[in-house]
């Protein structure tokens, strides 16, 4: 009975099936990862579209404060609230002035000036 | 042959075989025939070259106050090809760009690929409409983003600043002079789109990003810019001149602090601007300076050690007879003999003319040359003119007697403030400029302009002694009593000069009046200039440069004086504060 068996049964290949299956295994997983990666790269690339697209919104946004700042902070508009009486300005009176050394130019123009108020000295 | 099955199949496998050759035929026509043809198509549809727009450079004073600057806005883009839903986008757009429904019917229904249906539209307005496109899911509108420039101070300093057009093109003042450096280099990148006109960020081409425009900051203070601008304001509603003009200018550095002009356009508004408000007159107006111009007359005399400040000098009691034509004093009023300072200080034109007949024809006009007059300044604003000096070949008999009082000489008052600013130099003259620094995207600076001596026109010994006699024309006795500023001490020049009529001759009682001066005497901190033309005052024998333009100037420095700080002198008594002459059409 054995040996009846033995002479019908069809001898595997092993070692052979395995390299395929490997072989096959190891295309199907390089397919499938460079689709994977294709699409994760369209993805990737969107999404820098997108940020770039935030990005530049972002900026223009800034652009359109700094305009609106510079208009509202700008002399002529400073001086039309003064005008309407949004704002108001007091006069240092020439007495109200201590110089503590040469009015000269100094070097740099941010300089502080050596100005006090005699008032608050006292 | 036998019809039987493996004939059969021998010629079905014949004829596949036939196909697929036909088919691989095709292929390599395809891929390696017509390949460049083909991939030259592809490319052409849907490769292109996007340019990255650099951002033009903004304007800056010295303290570092915006003067112009890009508000970001888009333009409205329909593409034909690819809108998908006219019925539902008619409405939208109509709404949202403010434009008849009818007429973006129109421009849609075109089926052409590029039509423009709204330019400069605000960038939050035009996010909001893209947002509702995507939304709704229409295609066939994009928004292509740009800048359009902006000045925060409308009209002040126009003529400086100037102006660029739409295509961000520099086209007058420092926008145009200072172009190449401003505009900045606009960058590209190759895309890919697809089907539906996204980029496809994975097939990016070559790229280079741009490079912004640099930022350009100018010498002008914005604190003195605005004293002028409010004072030739008054002085436009009280005198109503055709045109006015005021300069002040640090002498030591030739850096121009406040330039302004009138008439005047605002630089938002610049399409509604005649073309007569767009001249800046500080640098293109050609006037006969009239007697401001002494001061050169006295420099060469004194320079050439022909006189002294005390040499004595016959004034033939008003009126001498010269070439066959008077030559009068003004108002007709005789002086005897008169030091040169006095020459000055009660402005004689005999005494004037006597020091250039002294001098010579060619001596004097090389003086003239030395002090700049008829060459361009060279100060970074495009379309300056030379001005008129005429060489002596040219001059009649009596042009020796005229030109040293300011006639027969045409300047512009850019180069008048320029020779005052020689005399409170110490004698050099120096190159105005308006340009402090150009700053790149990275924060470097590209050169800070420095001070540049054009030549040492006069000694400082005679630089000294006409500052010095120049001092007696704001005292009491001099001509422009009212210049004086309360506190310091003063040095300046009046000048009253008939206006030349376009036939020839003077026109009547048409004068360009004005005050040149610097302040302090000893080390002044600036030179100023105010120059009106055909100023009108309710008494015309009061239309004078030490009358009208003498208190403006007066004015304007004291204002100056203190926003500078300068420290006053307390041994000078305070004058009465220099008011308007009698007042005009305006107030009439």
């Amino acid at each position: 009975m054995n040996r009846h068996r033995r002479r019908n049964f069809n001898p595997i290949n092993a070692p052979s099936l395995a390299r395929w299956i490997v072989i096959i295994a190891f295309l199907a997983t390089t397919g499938l990862s460079y689709v994977y990666l294709s699409v994760q790269l369209h993805h990737q690339g969107v999404q820098r579209r997108l940020l770039e697209q935030e990005l530049i919104a972002t900026r223009m946004q800034n652009e359109d404060a700094k305009v609106q700042f510079a208009a509202l902070t700008s002399r002529t508009a400073l001086q039309r609230r003064l005008k309407e009486g949004y704002l108001k300005m007091i006069p240092i009176t020439e007495q109200n002035i201590v110089r503590l050394n040469s009015s000269a130019r100094p070097a740099g123009e941010d300089d502080l000036q050596p100005v006090a108020n005699q008032q608050g000295r006292q | 042959m036998k019809w039987n099955g493996r004939t059969r199949c021998a010629l079905v496998c014949v004829f596949f075989a036939l196909l697929f050759s036909v088919f691989s035929y095709r292929l390599i026509h395809l891929q390696m025939v017509m390949h460049n043809y083909y991939s030259q198509l592809a490319a052409e549809k849907n490769v292109g070259r996007n340019v990255i727009p650099a951002e033009r450079g903004a304007i800056y004073d010295a303290r570092h106050e915006v003067l112009a600057q890009n508000v970001p806005v888009a333009t409205i883009v329909a593409d034909g090809t690819l809108i998908n839903n006219n019925a539902a986008l008619i409405p939208l757009l109509a709404a949202s760009l403010h434009v008849p429904p009818n007429e973006i019917a129109e421009k849609i229904s075109s089926r052409r690929p590029y039509v423009v249906l709204k330019r400069e539209f605000p960038d939050a307005d035009a996010r909001a409409l893209e947002k509702t496109l995507q939304d709704k899911n229409l295609r066939g509108i994009r928004c292509e983003r740009s800048t359009v420039r902006v000045y925060p101070n409308g009209p002040m300093l126009c003529h400086v600043i100037g102006f660029a057009d739409f295509q961000q093109r520099g086209i007058q003042g420092v926008e145009a002079s200072m172009d190449q450096y401003l505009r900045g280099e606009d960058g590209y990148r190759y895309i890919e789109r697809d089907a539906q006109g996204r980029e496809i960020v994975l097939y990016r081409g070559l790229e280079r990003a741009p490079r912004n425009g640099c930022q350009v900051y100018l010498t002008i203070d914005m604190g003195l810019q605005t004293i002028v601008e409010n004072e030739l304001d008054a002085a436009m509603r009280d005198y109503t001149p055709i045109k006015a003009t005021i300069i002040l200018m640090r002498p030591q550095t030739g850096e121009i602090l406040a330039m302004a002009n009138r008439p005047n356009f605002d630089l938002n508004l610049r399409s509604d601007a005649k073309p007569e408000e767009m001249k800046n007159r500080a640098i293109i107006d050609m006037m006969e300076p009239g007697s401001t111009f002494k001061i050169v007359t006295a420099a060469a005399a004194l320079n050439e050690h022909r006189v002294t400040l005390d040499t004595m000098i016959f004034c033939e009691n008003g009126v001498w007879n010269v070439g066959g034509r008077p030559l009068h004093d003004h108002g007709h009023k005789g002086y005897g003999d008169l030091s040169v300072q006095d020459i000055l200080v009660h402005s004689s034109n005999i005494g004037a003319a006597k020091m250039a007949v002294m001098l010579g024809e060619q001596k004097f006009y090389e003086y003239i040359r030395r002090f700049g007059f008829g060459d361009r300044t060279g100060i970074e604003l495009p379309g300056e003119i030379r001005g008129m000096v005429h060489a002596p070949r040219s001059w009649s008999k009596i042009s020796i007697t005229r030109i040293p009082m300011g006639q027969e000489v045409g300047v512009t008052p850019l180069q008048m403030v320029l020779a005052m600013a020689t005399v409170a130099n110490g004698g050099k003259l120096i190159q105005p400029r308006v340009v402090k620094t150009v700053i790149d995207d990275k924060g470097k600076a590209l050169g800070v302009l420095r001070p540049t001596v054009v030549r040492q026109v006069i000694s400082p010994q005679t630089a000294s002694q006409i500052a010095q006699a120049l001092r007696g024309v704001v005292s009491k006795r001099g001509t422009a009593a009212e210049a004086a500023v309360p506190g310091f001490t003063m040095s300046g020049k009046t000048g009253t000069a008939q206006k030349a009529a376009p036939g020839g001759g003077y026109e009547k009682n048409k004068y360009v009046v004005s005050f040149s001066g610097f302040l302090p005497s000893e080390n002044p901190a600036f030179v100023g200039l105010v120059v009106l033309d055909d100023a009108h005052t309710k008494d015309p024998a009061l239309n004078y440069g030490g009358t009208v333009a003498g208190p403006i100037f007066s004015r304007v420095a004291e204002q100056a004086a203190r926003y500078l700080d300068l420290e006053p002198h307390e041994e000078i008594g305070t004058p009465a504060t220099a008011g308007r002459v009698a007042l005009t059409n305006a107030h009439r």
